[in-house]
């Protein structure tokens, strides 16, 4: 017989749908942190890809990852000193298109960190802008000859730096960065850096990449009289990436990151035309306010507040990430009241935030663990799990900066958590081993087992979510029963229609619901699929337990055969 | 009039069919799988024509919506005949003096696709290539084609008693695990499955999609799972039991091969992540929880009725096995009917597209090759107790355990010992393991499908509470 041909491109695993995103479970990995494929006490890609199975098992549609570029890591790898490689510690260009194809023959796509808005210090752009004004880089970035110009822009890490203008001896000229004095702005005025940044983008999504999460996204450019955020030309550049993106790269997705107001945010989705999805920053916090304070109305007023978004447009929501538990977009009332009850011990405090992980945020609490994900699951957006919050991982405050949120994936209780079996001393940090969050107590492996346990409640969960299209693509509307205590809403979409409610207080609650509008349906309990009675004019009662919550679908008998 | 027609079909315009026409026909169909959804429509996605005098054969993408904003996308070879031509067979509809019917009923047709492949042709589509490809030598001519038979996910032809075409009617993204594998082992010369001789596939925007296949086809005497009902029927009931150790280390050979290649990543085996044994019981746990916490009031159910939890626990302790071997690609959905006794008298291994109601990343996982083996021994009890359900003859009470016991030994005397777990006894426990999942499976699928089945998964369930 002749010789039989082999597929050289890779195969396709998807099937066309522009809009996945929209019913997708996302999970952001710290790579660094997952597992440690080759024994030196550093998670790769080679051990990332040896967990694509559990992540497959869990339910997850997407994998969101930290930067994995070459850094000086001083902040995390978001200091990039060369778009176009990897740190060799996790491995190198070829197993990272490895990693992806891996993940995507398991149905699982993969996003990655880019930070737009600026580079290390380290990165030969820079180097080239400082030592020769006049030569190609020379323009490359933000450079002045005082520290005086976008005065009204705000600082941002305001622990660690004083001014958004670091003067630079070599070139004797102060730079400005909007983060950390290592991260200088790139300078999108040039028309160089614009197709720079583009030719970035093309480069990872020719490997396969799905997209991107666009880090500090409302800096990219500068303007005098204004807080340099969110500037028109921000977002006219944003389109540009877009429309190349669409023109030659389907299905892939931007997330913007843009720690803003709703209204604010809304703008980098443009007309559909712009960022594909935006976190959407405000409502978080206001959710651990809620639970703390027993009412809805956080939440609900957030709600409220949040404009309608374009059609192929969604949000992302999430409980914790792998930065401090954001306060920025609070009052400083709240502010307040959110470190009292959330951070007690000050070292708990980064920025204007507070450095914890879900369950130590939650004491622990598994019915207020599954309430704030019932409410995350039934919130219109795409919702982003944080690694180990599954099985949930605490964290340690004594580390620096973020990294108390950022320690060893918890596999199994044996040496490092089973993270690496390199010596304890190699590891780039040490796994939690206090008695409550330590791997010994909290790990893969022993939850995997347990049928009672999150791990195994938390996958049910995803199941039941992803089997109902309605949360990630129907409206959202608000019931306003008398009881403050309880988060009721409707999700629909054309006839799915599903009800949840959630009881905030920490004792039993009873509401009573105005649902007249669906009289006649009955409501069937979506995790046990039990009958409750047929609505019908009368407000309807329910009773539940603490913390407890309820989805229901609100089924047309008529549609019974 | 009819030249209008003509014009838009050869243009690949084939939204005439679209809505409920199309839809009766596809959902009347065995291969149709959404019969137990919300159906809204049908329409044609997307389809390439071949062009020159009729009957015209047009390969279409048919799209079926269902409620909840989900769809399943199926391959229809379509024909095109102008109505002058009395076409009766399989027609889908009849409009503008012109005959639209599914391909597979003209051997014309049938033909004309194994002509493509001969050629190395393709044809473009508004969105996509349909490539057709040789992997082997083609005829020119072909004489005949005949029907073989529709199965849960296709349909297939047999050309010159040589050849059997394939089609994959509900289609999903990516490689069709049987393409994959088949090429796989024909390109290693494995002779105990019928070679691959061509493919078609779908290559575009809307996905990346197998559409048929092109094997050799083996004359044989029937497939296993026919051949045991025929023999313990027909007074010979100890056929299979001497002719199980065989089937044993044919299927050894399957799994030797598959394992045989450390360089092609997709084939390669591997050792399980530590956490490999963890998933695969708390989805199993999963699986027995949701059946047991609906069982339906049957009397064929009383004996398990309850007991989920017990199952739960004795699956618990099954699962302390340490090492449970290497994993590679399988069979994927092994029974008697997928072995077949050819006139030569051996075993050949056919159907590698595994479980049709798994996703094709599940059924493209690597696993223990005890799963297969594990699908074969429950094949034994399905036919023991098919034996009394359909031909109502009681098999020798000791005919599944001989069959059990012969398989295992030729299986376990020939595979890689390097691919199983070390000891004896973690074999055995890990087979239970993956005879259990099956049980709950097959307990599912009965209960959904043939109530009057439901006996044998429970007595499968029994047996493992039993061994305890």
């Amino acid at each position: 017989m002749s010789d039989v041909e082999r597929h050289e491109q890779p195969v396709h695993w998807f099937e066309s749908n522009p809009n996945w995103f929209k019913t997708a479970v996302f999970y952001e990995i710290h790579t660094r942190a997952f597992f440690d494929g080759n024994d030196d006490g550093s998670g790769d890609f080679r051990g990332l890809q040896q967990k694509l199975d559990y992540l497959q098992w869990l339910g997850i549609d997407c994998i969101w990852m930290l930067p994995f570029y070459p850094s000086p890591l001083r902040d995390g790898g978001y200091d990039i000193a060369d778009f176009y490689g990897i740190n060799p510690d996790y491995g190198n260009v070829e197993d990272f298109r490895i990693f992806v194809e891996a993940a995507h023959e398991r149905g699982m796509r993969v996003i990655v960190d880019l930070v737009m808005n600026h580079t290390s210090s380290d990165h030969p752009w820079f180097q080239a802008s400082r030592e020769d004004p006049d030569g190609p880089y020379g323009d490359f970035y933000v450079w002045s000859d005082t520290d005086e110009p976008y005065s009204d822009a705000r600082i941002i890490f305001i622990d660690t730096e004083i001014s958004n203008w670091t003067h630079d001896p070599v070139r004797g000229q102060y730079y400005w960065h909007r983060f950390f004095s290592h991260q200088p702005d790139l300078n999108y005025e040039n028309p160089a850096v614009q197709d720079a940044m583009i030719e970035v983008l093309r480069f990872w999504l020719d490997l396969g990449l799905d997209g991107f999460r666009l880090d500090a996204v409302p800096y990219l450019y500068e303007e005098e009289g204004t807080n340099c955020e969110n500037l028109p030309r921000t977002h006219e550049y944003l389109k540009r990436v877009r429309a190349e993106i669409d023109a030659n790269y389907p299905d892939r997705v931007l997330l913007a990151e843009a720690n803003q107001w709703p209204d604010d945010v809304v703008a980098y989705f443009g007309d559909g035309d712009e960022c594909h999805m935006a976190f959407h920053f405000p409502v978080m916090p206001r959710m651990f306010m809620s639970l703390r304070r027993e009412e809805a109305l956080p939440m609900i007023e957030i709600l409220d507040q949040t404009p309608q978004i374009p059609d192929n447009a969604q949000w992302g929501l999430f409980l914790r990430n792998h930065d401090e538990l954001t306060l920025e977009m609070v009052t400083d009332e709240e502010r307040d009241y959110m470190y009292e009850e959330y951070a007690k011990d000050p070292r708990m405090k980064l920025n204007l935030g507070i450095r914890r992980r879900l369950a130590p945020l939650l004491d622990g609490g598994r019915d207020e663990i599954e309430l704030m994900h019932a409410i995350l699951f039934s919130l219109p957006g795409s919702p982003v799990l944080y690694y180990g919050d599954e099985i949930a991982m605490g964290d340690n405050v004594y580390l620096g900066d973020r990294d108390g949120v950022r320690t060893p994936m918890q596999w199994t209780g044996d040496r490092n958590g089973g993270f690496s079996r390199a010596d304890f001393a190699q590891l780039y940090l040490p796994p939690l081993m206090d008695p409550v969050y330590g791997f010994q107590a909290v790990n893969v492996e022993a939850q995997l087992r347990l049928p009672t346990s999150l791990l195994r409640w938390l996958r049910r969960f995803i199941e039941l979510r992803k089997q109902h299209p309605v949360f990630g693509v129907g409206d959202y509307r608000v019931l306003r029963p008398e009881n403050p205590k309880i988060f009721a809403h409707i999700r629909s979409f054309s006839e799915d229609i599903v009800l949840c409610v959630h009881n905030l207080a920490r004792t039993a609650q009873a509401v009573e619901l105005d649902l007249s509008m669906f009289a006649g349906r009955v409501p069937v309990e979506m995790l046990g699929n039990t009958r409750f009675p047929k609505i019908g004019e009368l407000p309807y009662l329910l009773t539940l337990g603490p913390r407890g919550f309820f989805w229901f679908q609100l089924q047309d008998p008529a549609d019974d055969q | 009039m009819t030249s209008d027609l003509k014009t838009r079909i050869e243009s690949g315009d084939l939204h005439f069919l679209d809505g409920l026409v199309l839809l009766g026909t596809i959902a009347s169909q065995r291969w149709f799988g959404g019969k137990s959804k919300d159906v809204l429509d049908a329409r044609v996605l997307d389809a390439g024509v071949t062009p020159g005098e009729p009957p015209i054969l047009a390969i279409a993408i048919v799209e079926v919506r269902y409620g909840l904003q989900t769809h399943d996308l199926y391959h229809l070879p379509l024909g095109f005949r102008p109505s002058a031509d009395g076409w009766k067979e399989s027609v889908i509809a009849e409009t503008e003096g012109w005959v639209a019917y599914d391909a597979i009923a003209d051997p014309e047709l049938a033909r004309r696709m194994l002509e493509l492949m001969r050629t190395d042709s393709s044809l473009q589509t508004p969105d996509a290539t349909i490539v057709f490809r040789p992997t082997g030598e083609l005829p020119e001519e072909v004489e005949s084609a005949r029907p073989m038979g529709a199965e849960q996910s296709n349909s297939s032809l047999v050309l010159d008693e040589r050849y059997a075409l394939k089609l994959y009617r509900r289609i999903a993204p990516g490689m069709n695990p049987e393409l994959e594998v088949l090429r796989y082992l024909t390109e290693r010369g494995f002779d105990h499955t019928p070679a691959l001789e061509g493919y078609v596939a779908y290559e575009g925007r809307p996905l990346e999609a197998t559409l048929a296949t092109l094997q050799e086809f083996v004359p044989a005497k029937g497939d296993g799972w026919d051949l045991a009902l025929d023999t313990l029927a027909g007074g010979e009931p100890d056929w299979v039991p001497e002719h199980a150790r065989r089937l044993g280390e044919v299927t050894a050979w399957l799994h030797n091969a598959l394992a045989s290649d450390p360089s092609d990543p997709h084939f390669a085996p591997e050792d399980p992540s530590n956490e490999a044994l963890g998933l695969l019981s708390a989805s199993i746990d999963e699986e027995i929880e949701q059946v047991f916490a609906s069982l339906p009031d049957s009397p064929a159910l009383e004996q398990v009725r309850g007991r989920g939890e017990e199952v739960r626990d004795h699956l618990r302790l099954l699962t302390n096995i340490g090492h449970v071997g290497r994993v590679i690609r399988t069979h994927g959905d092994y029974h008697l009917g997928q072995a077949l006794w050819t006139d030569e008298e051996d075993w050949l291994i056919l159907d590698f597209e595994g479980e049709p109601a798994r996703s094709v990343p599940e059924r493209r996982r690597k696993t223990s090759p005890l799963r297969d083996v594990a699908g074969m021994l429950r094949s034994f009890a399905y036919a023991a107790s098919a034996a009394k359900i359909q031909r109502n003859v009681d098999p020798p009470e000791s005919w599944e355990d001989r069959c059990r016991a012969e398989f295992l030994d030729g299986y376990l005397d020939t595979a890689d010992p390097a691919l199983l777990p070390s000891s004896r006894d973690q074999v055995e426990r890990l087979l239970t393991i993956f005879e259990l999942e099956k049980a709950v499976y097959e307990l599912r699928y009965e209960l959904h499908n043939r109530p009057d089945w439901v006996a044998i998964p429970v007595a499968g369930i029994l047996r493992m509470l039993e061994q305890s």
